[in-house]
């Protein structure tokens, strides 16, 4: 090996979270496309919203698995064996592909715990992107609302409204409900609950 | 039984550096990042997925009892893995083996790529069931790419789906002493309009 774990991991950990996000976005708008959640969809079209996020979570793993072709790093063209610890920094062949993001983590690999950090990162960077451009199209193509849908609240409110529009009636809602729902579900929760038994059983 | 399975895995890893292209496509399945990625996005399409809000609550909870015991999972791995310590296939049968992957340096049992993905598909299974199934069928590719590769044992995959299934059940006998959290963490995000 001739370069520093750490930097191997850097460079992991950056891929990875643009494999992340990617691969959320595209789930995020197949998921909403098919529930209906049109604050969150990319384009202004089902079909379209489906097929963006089928071709985004394609090709995120395509960019993440084909990177080292042209990203250079510790898969180096002639040194990617099945041992990890043989490799040298440089770009991939296209013969040992498949195998250069196998890297073990005290080689410069990403352990799972690492990984858990990085993906809520990518799906919340996903999840604010849809937003955004979600209220972009919605106003863009001007979509209606009805007034049924006045006193939803959260993805519910988001079938018919944009994001920021959603976003305040949706935290008035959280502050004026949680102290009701909180004591209500600690009376009615589990004689176990470690909060009941803190709060005591007539904190409801 | 131990006999039964080395050769058993001896066999199946022989079919490898036949077809380079099946191999390939065993490497990229076999990774640290493809599959344990795809069950994170299967919870993360559950969380938006439901239809009604009473579905959709439901569906989100099962998100958070999924990601949980994915996360339990790997606990459970490692207490089997400071109390019964097995080698690998490589280290036992390495001049038989031809490795398609790097030689992890922890043990053998159970699996834990295994526990985590049969954790993660139980608790989609438990509320969807054609999504669920799908889940257990990347689950079961997980483990045999890494049979396949050459770096677990049969039973050390059967043991990681064991295990992915009871942390999931002992997840959803763990809620009962977080409650109301859960349910309110939900309320929390949907506070911020993501629930």
């Amino acid at each position: 090996m001739t370069f520093d774990p750490m930097t191997a991991r850097a460079l992991m950990e950056s891929h990875y979270l643009v494999f992340a996000f990617l691969a959320s976005l595209g789930t995020m708008q197949i998921a909403v496309s098919i529930s209906g959640i049109k604050g969150l969809w990319l384009t202004p079209n089902r079909l379209l919203t489906r097929s963006l996020g089928i071709a985004l979570l394609a090709t995120s793993i395509v960019i993440f698995f084909a990177q080292p072709l042209w990203v250079e790093g510790p898969w180096a063209e002639g040194s990617v064996e099945a041992d990890s610890a043989t490799r040298l920094w440089g770009t991939a062949s296209l013969d040992e592909l498949a195998a250069a993001r196998n890297v073990n983590d005290i080689h410069g690999g990403m352990a799972g715990t690492n990984q858990a950090i990085w993906f809520p990162i990518g799906a919340a960077l996903a999840f604010t992107v849809s937003g955004l451009v979600g209220s972009v199209t919605a106003k863009a193509t001007g979509s209606k609302r009805s007034t049924s849908d006045d006193d939803a609240v959260g993805l519910e409110a988001l079938k018919s409204r944009n994001y920021f529009k959603v976003l305040p009636s949706s935290w008035r809602s959280f502050r004026s409900e949680i102290a009701v729902y909180w004591r209500i579900r600690l009376a009615g929760s589990d004689g176990f609950s470690i909060f009941r038994i803190l709060f005591g059983r007539n904190s409801g | 039984m131990n006999e039964f399975e080395s050769h058993f895995l001896i066999w199946l890893n022989g079919l490898s550096g036949n077809v380079k292209l099946f191999d390939d496509f065993m490497r990229i399945v076999a990774s640290d990042y493809l599959m344990p990625l795809m069950f994170s996005m299967a919870l993360l399409a559950l969380w938006f997925i439901g239809k009604t809000p009473a579905q959709r609550f439901e569906y989100q909870l099962a998100t958070i009892m999924g990601a949980s015991a994915l996360g339990l999972s790997n606990v459970a791995v490692w207490l089997f893995n400071i109390t019964i310590t097995r080698d690998r296939p490589f280290v036992d049968y390495g001049d038989q083996l031809n490795l398609l992957f790097y030689p992890p340096t922890d043990p053998s049992f159970p699996a834990n790529p295994v526990a985590v993905g049969f954790a993660a598909s139980m608790a989609i299974w438990k509320v969807n069931r054609m999504f669920g199934w799908s889940a257990f069928g990347l689950s079961v590719l997980f483990g045999f790419s890494r049979l396949y590769a050459g770096v677990f044992y049969p039973t050390d995959v059967i043991g990681g789906a064991l295990v992915g299934i009871a942390v999931y059940g002992f997840t959803t006998y763990l809620r009962r002493f977080l409650e109301p959290l859960v349910g309110s963490f939900v309320r929390f995000m949907r506070g911020l309009g993501a629930a």
